[in-house]
């Protein structure tokens, strides 16, 4: 029975199942990495001469970030087939494999971030590190923050931009083959890493000031998704039948369909409600309603970047050429 | 060095699959997973209808994107001009599986994301790939395009020929003669 190909199936076609959630949560944490970067790296740089206490939140997100990249290299990890063979990455550089730069690109990221994340812990928290080789490291560490902030700034374009051109090399899948889509990951990413920052901050002038930073991003990414439908709607034939899972509602496309609903819903609902946010009259402590809207606004557009890579990894291995 | 490549004369194919299955049994190829795989497409409206049976396998292109995006570089272009793995380099991470627009690759039981090598170790006694050498209507010819002499510089010069995915700019090496078709 099994030499009886009939064409359409995941045993003839197993490209139906090359990469899964996995794959997407690390793209995801991967962007919100790269936000949390460019973020705090602006707000310590811009905050250096301020005291601890008003420039916290942005010690918080750099402190942050080395985790959730971690996280994100796990899934990766787990992704692969042949883990124990993990090492071959840094035994070998290929200058056409995005995936290559990506491996080199962390295996540099990483450690950086955490020197940066270690740089910006102020002297009176200094007690928080554990050992004492990692308080020795931040005191010696600290008076480089710029630079570190100024290279991790950079690393940080570097891994939102990666993220996108990852899918976007691969000819075989139109929908990914879009020079669109690196600058979606990127405004994506830069928009989730305000948004988790919004989400820990404690002080209210953080919050307000990127509560503004992510009314720009949400504008920005909302017409790069119009344009990247747009883009691939007028485009080739291959191109034009890659975006239609997400407008069909057959039953075996009714998950795609169902992202697109929810990515049109959460990105303008999110942005309505930070245009109220920073409109509204705020004393010394905003007030519990309008905290409220302003946590679920950020935690609506954490979703939505989930949701793009989630349905944009998915939709991609539909789609064909032929 | 030569250049190897396969021609697939859809004229003679009785879809018998013999091919796919000499091919499972030389190479091991696991259960569910096939390296080369023959599609029956039915064209045409009812009651004009059509039916072509096309082999499909790993295009060994001169341009493979599989190889291109491999990030350790277990997927390489040989000197002869095919696409083989170095399998002990591959670390499973897909890329190539993505990158592939002939869905020519799967994930074997290994976890290396194997496929046609047309057959390699056969080449080197001087054997024919196991799937061209059981071919019996003669569908697959299998040779180096640069003999003048070669089964496939011969029918490639006297029929016309096409690719799949010529668009895809990979160059694929393995040509279609195709049934009823008009003469390119």
């Amino acid at each position: 029975m099994e030499i009886t190909i009939t064409g359409a199936n995941e045993l003839t076609y197993p490209t139906l199942h090359i990469w899964n959630w996995m794959v997407s949560l690390y793209l995801f944490l991967g962007g919100v990495t790269a936000g949390l970067l460019i973020m705090s790296a602006i707000g310590n740089l811009r905050a250096r001469n301020l005291r601890t206490e008003e420039k916290i939140d942005v010690i918080k997100a750099a402190m942050f970030a080395p985790f959730v990249l971690m996280a994100g290299m796990f899934f990766i990890w787990l992704d692969l087939e042949r883990k124990l063979n993990s090492y071959w990455f840094f035994l070998s550089f290929s200058f056409t494999s995005p995936m290559s730069w990506g491996g080199w690109g962390l295996g540099l990221i990483l450690p950086l971030s955490m020197l940066y994340a270690l740089s910006v812990v102020p002297e009176e928290y200094r007690h928080w590190l554990k050992f004492d080789f990692l308080k020795n490291l931040s005191r010696w560490l600290n008076p480089h923050m710029t630079a570190l902030a100024r290279t991790v700034f950079a690393l940080g374009i570097f891994l939102g931009i990666y993220t996108g051109i990852l899918l976007s090399v691969f000819v075989a899948r139109p929908l990914w083959n879009s020079s669109l889509l690196p600058v979606l990951f990127l405004t994506s990413a830069l928009s989730t890493g305000a948004a988790l920052i919004i989400i820990i901050s404690k002080k209210k002038a953080a919050q307000l000031f990127f509560t503004k930073v992510d009314i720009w991003l949400i504008s920005a990414e909302i017409i790069i998704i119009a344009l990247f439908f747009l883009g691939h709607l007028t485009s080739t034939a291959p191109q034009r039948e890659s975006v239609m899972p997400f407008f069909s509602y057959s039953h075996e496309y009714f998950v795609f369909g169902l992202s697109f609903i929810l990515i049109a819903f959460f990105f303008p609902l999110a942005l309505v409600m930070k245009l109220m946010h920073v409109q509204e009259e705020h004393h010394e402590q905003i007030s519990g309603g309008s905290l409220f809207r302003m946590k679920l606004s950020a935690y609506m557009v954490l979703a939505g970047g989930f949701i793009i890579r989630l349905a944009w990894v998915y939709v991609g291995q539909i789609s064909k050429l032929s | 060095m030569p250049r190897y490549a396969m021609v697939i004369d859809q004229r003679r194919c009785v879809g018998c699959m013999a091919c796919v299955a000499a091919c499972k049994t030389e190479n091991n190829v696991p259960l569910g997973s096939f390296r080369t795989r023959v599609v029956e497409v039915v064209g045409g409206e009812f009651p004009n209808l059509r039916m072509e049976l096309r082999s499909e396998l790993c295009n060994h292109c001169e341009n493979p994107p599989c190889a291109y995006n491999c990030p350790t570089g277990a997927s390489y272009k040989e000197s002869d001009g095919t696409v083989q793995i170095k399998r002990y380099k591959c670390v499973g991470c897909k890329a190539c599986i993505a990158a592939c627009p002939y869905e020519a690759r799967y994930i074997d039981d290994k976890g290396v994301a194997d496929k046609c090598s047309f057959c390699e170790h056969r080449i080197k006694q001087g054997k024919e790939p196991a799937c061209v050498a059981t071919c019996l209507g003669g569908s697959r010819i299998f040779g180096d395009l640069d003999d003048p002499n070669s089964p496939v510089s011969k029918i490639l010069s006297e029929v016309g020929s096409s690719v799949l995915l010529k668009e895809a700019g990979t160059n694929p090496k393995v040509f279609y003669i195709r049934k009823l078709s008009k003469l390119e």
